[in-house]
């Protein structure tokens, strides 16, 4: 019988740990997000998406930065995705089995999960100082290299999905395998893939470091793509590692915003997923 | 029925080819940016080796020993940030390793099948959320409450005890070595236990059925059953967490208190590779400094490609023992 | 018997006269000729009914997955304007030797070949075959409905803008005359800009026929086309094919006897790879010749 207690008792404890487990995963969660809301609110007024960020200890603004971000990403969208579906489109129709294929997947996957400050470096190597000095191109660069690993893996795991029926279907009305890709596959794949594309939207409107060594920062409004360009993250970065009050409530206020936006994004994708799944 | 007429009309004669150039064309654009792929890589590793070279070759060898770090005097050690990169990731893996655990224990065996897709997603939320967050959260709400409560309890109780005690000293700051660690641990878990979870509903049902038929606890099941089948792809879900700890900036440096010091003590401030990195890039003056702040991103992109490189391998002989 | 297949072979028996080529019909005039008459000279006197025109000659066709031998040297005709049953146990080659005939095999590496299938008397699997031609010629339609994840005139479109291009009246003309010959378009002419995805499972499938034969094909295969359908959808099918006979070679692979018996022309049964007995459909499963033809049509084995 003894054995037989502490058998039990062995798995009441592990049970137990696992449910704090559980509890300290979602407690973080909550706290780190009802902290976000508490000190972001007091931030979000008009004022943060008319005025530009001021000079330390006065009123402000968010304007510059958000415009900024924006831009950034979407530059950053526009390249790197159709370079991650072409890419990923070779992987699922040319090379499922070559050995090219394996060597590029196994790089993607390191660059997927490779740190971004390391991004940050190579681009200002390669671009910064080239062209000497900081630029929203360079910060976009910096962005799309992160974008394009997400889309490839994406991209290929969802054309991988397509049925094999369609495209033969689509191959014995004899249309040539460029096609069959393009009009049939991708058309089949498409949601999936958006929803890869969205996860990596979501995933560069965080990111601070590549941006600190391309894109650096900005003051003021700037539509000059080849100079700095103000950009959330960043000000975020510099205005709550400072001692004035007015910048830490922007940076409250900063992140607030950035969060909102990620987790519209996540749950947009995941709804889109469930609906694709949903209409076959 | 031979001489029929023929109702359809045959318009084999006035027929295009359906075109076998564009297949040529569209392989070789795929290819192009397939490739792209791989200089990409390539490019971050000439860049990196680089920059770095000044750096290596004005310290040589003693570079990853030197523990000064002086942009007045020019004498640059990489020893205190790999260390900080080192011990903040350590803590992280000794606290995420369990917690992720624990997670996908519940989600996998314990919670209610309607709970565990929105469980499963709100814990994958804690990885969305970027590092910048955690940071500004880390400094601004976690390190004043470890400074508050946690560390002067750590140090009156196991500062005491000699040995590990010294492990525990120091003055409470609520920044430092501990604090950046947890936070790791929190931004890495998800990662971890996402793919525990994943590889767990991967064993088949009838195995964990037969033993709990023998009448095995659900610790016993999982202890040996389904950790053994699924050992390879838990190391590998564990590498991938490593990675990114390694990675992590934005976090760390708001709450490691950028101190170039080595300390014995994890309640004091110290550095990592990204963190130094983060800080003192934009400011540094100084061929011989960029150089070896270059140096230490090298550093640290080899040590986590080594990580990575391990994880993948892992997880691809996974995939062939499931006979994908 | 203006076939250009009807000349004589290379060999010929010690009569004289050539030998019937393996596995036609009884009512094939060369078969025909044979039979020994009274005055025992062996020339044709009998009337029979004169096989119609071969539009597919499959001749001496093996096909190999890698190593594995799935048909073993196959040989029989393919009638135009008629129906071509393929039956036999499932995973014995019906299938395998339909997707020859237009080549879509060669889409899977590893799977070959050899002998000739002649379409009108080009080689279709000679190597430099153009196989668009191939395809806009063969059509092919598949156990399961596969529509394309685009409205219904677009997918009937996709073939078309293949090979031709069309003003947008005259494809419009085109679409709308294949949807009727596939008696599908009194029910989707109101709602042709919805998704093909959107129709049910039988009017997918006659979805995918009016596409494959929008591009005008003269043979069509059909894959076990009312397998993955429910009875009424089956019969509606099953009506379309007997329409549609009057302008195609079709050759149709079917697990369903009564199908092959209902349906069909002649019927050919496939059993491990090789052709064991082709024959008009109604001799074939009165008076089969085969035992182990027999032994299948009575269900002795599945």
């Amino acid at each position: 019988m003894q054995l037989y207690a502490r058998r039990r008792l062995v798995n009441y404890v592990v049970i137990a740990l696992s449910f704090m487990a559980t509890g300290f995963g979602l407690l973080w969660l909550m706290l780190v997000l009802s902290t976000l809301l508490v000190n972001g609110i007091t931030a979000i007024s008009p004022a943060l998406f008319t005025q530009m960020t001021p000079p330390p200890g006065s009123s402000g603004g968010l304007l510059n930065a958000i415009a900024g971000s924006l831009l950034m990403t979407a530059i950053a969208t526009a390249i790197g995705t159709p370079t991650g579906i072409l890419a990923g489109t070779f992987l699922a129709e040319y090379a499922r089995t070559s050995r090219f294929g394996e060597v590029v997947r196994f790089v993607n996957d390191i660059l997927l999960s490779a740190p971004s400050i390391i991004i940050g470096l190579f681009v200002y190597q390669v671009m910064v100082v080239r062209m000497g000095h900081f630029s929203a191109w360079a910060g976009a660069v910096a962005l799309a290299i992160i974008v394009v690993p997400v889309v490839v893996r994406t991209t290929e795991d969802m054309l991988r999905l397509v049925p094999a029926t369609l495209r033969e279907a689509a191959v014995a009305l004899g249309a040539p395998k460029w096609k069959v890709i393009v009009m049939v596959a991708y058309r089949a794949a498409m949601q999936g893939m958006l929803t890869g594309i969205l996860l990596a939207v979501a995933r560069i409107s965080g990111e601070t470091a590549p941006l600190l060594f391309t894109a650096l920062n900005n003051q003021f409004w700037s539509g000059d793509l080849n100079a700095p360009m103000a950009n959330l993250p960043v000000v975020i970065f510099q205005f709550s590692m400072s001692p004035y009050a007015d910048w830490q409530t922007l940076a409250w206020g900063g992140a607030l915003l950035i969060t909102a936006a990620i987790l519209l994004l996540n749950i947009s994708a995941r709804t889109l997923a469930a609906w694709s799944s949903f209409r076959q | 029925m031979a001489t029929e007429v023929v109702a359809v009309p045959r318009a084999q004669t006035h027929r295009r080819g359906a075109g076998g150039a564009g297949d040529a064309i569209f392989r070789a654009l795929t290819f192009a940016f397939a490739l792209l792929v791989l200089l990409i890589l390539g490019g971050i590793i000439i860049s990196l080796v680089d920059g770095a070279l000044p750096a290596l070759r004005q310290f040589g060898f003693g570079f990853f020993v030197a523990t000064a770090w002086n942009p007045v005097t020019e004498k640059f050690g990489a020893l205190a940030p790999i260390y900080g990169t080192l011990v903040t990731s350590a803590i992280a893996m000794l606290i995420g390793i369990p917690v992720a655990f624990g997670i996908a224990l519940f989600i996998t065996e314990l919670s209610p099948v309607w709970l565990k897709r929105p469980l499963a997603t709100m814990i994958e939320l804690l990885a969305a959320i970027p590092s910048i967050i955690y940071g500004i959260w880390g400094l601004f709400v976690l390190a004043p409450f470890v400074q508050e409560y946690i560390e002067p309890a750590l140090i009156n109780t196991i500062g005491e005890v000699p040995g590990i005690g010294t492990l525990f000293a120091g003055p409470p700051l609520g920044i430092g070595v501990l604090t950046a660690g947890f936070i790791l641990a929190i931004m890495v878990l998800p990662f971890i236990s996402s793919v525990m979870h994943e590889v767990f509903e991967t064993v088949p049902a009838v195995l964990k059925e037969s033993t709990y038929a023998l009448g095995a606890t659900t610790t016993e099941v999982v202890w040996q059953v389904v950790l053994p089948f699924t050992r390879i792809g838990v190391f590998g879900g564990i590498l991938l967490g490593l990675g990114r700890a390694l990675g992590e900036t934005m976090a760390v440096t708001f709450v490691i208190g950028n101190s170039n010091h080595i300390s014995a003590s994890i309640l004091q401030p110290g550095t990592t590779i990204s963190a130094a990195l983060a800080n003192e890039f934009t400011e540094a003056v100084g061929d011989l400094y960029l150089s070896s702040l270059i140096a230490l991103g090298l550093i640290l992109f080899v040590i986590t490609f080594i990580v990575l490189a391990i994880a993948k391998l892992l997880l691809i002989r996974l995939e062939k023992q499931a006979g994908r | 018997m203006n076939s250009p297949l009807a000349q004589p072979r290379s060999h010929e028996t010690d009569d004289g006269m050539p030998a019937p080529p393996p596995n036609r019909p009884a009512s094939d005039p060369r078969v025909a000729a044979l039979r020994p008459l009274a005055d025992g000279r062996g020339e044709a006197a009998i009337a029979t009914s004169p096989a119609p025109p071969t539009k597919v000659d499959i001749r001496n066709v093996n096909f190999f997955y890698g190593k594995f031998q799935a048909l073993k040297n196959i040989s029989l005709p393919l009638y135009d304007r008629r129906v071509i049953a393929f039956i036999g146990p499932s995973g014995c080659g019906k299938s395998t030797l339909l997707r020859i005939l237009n080549r879509i095999y060669e889409l899977y590496p590893g799977q070959s070949a050899t002998g000739e299938v002649l379409v009108d008397g080009e080689d279709i699997l000679a190597p430099g075959f153009d196989l668009n031609r191939l395809r806009a010629k063969v059509g092919m339609v598949f156990q399961k409905p596969t529509p394309f994840p685009m409205s219904i005139r677009d997918n009937i479109a996709f073939g078309i803008r293949l090979y031709e291009r069309l003003p947008r009246s005259e494809l419009d003309e085109r679409v709308e005359s294949a949807l009727r010959r596939a008696a599908l378009w009194d029910e989707v002419k109101d709602k042709l800009r919805q998704s093909g995805l959107s129709l049910s499972g039988g009017q997918q499938q006659r979805l995918c026929i009016a596409r494959a034969i929008a591009i005008e094909p003269e043979v069509l295969l059909l894959d076990e086309p009312a397998s993955a359908l429910d009875p009424i959808s089956t019969q509606r099918i099953e009506e379309l094919i007997a329409e549609l006979k009057a302008d195609y070679c079709i050759a149709m692979v079917t697990h369903n006897m009564q199908q092959a018996a209902r349906s069909s022309d002649y019927t050919a049964f496939i059993y491990l790879g090789e052709l064991v007995e082709f024959d008009e459909t109604e001799r074939i499963f009165t008076h089969p010749t085969v035992r182990r033809t027999e032994d299948y049509i009575t269900g002795r084995f599945g």
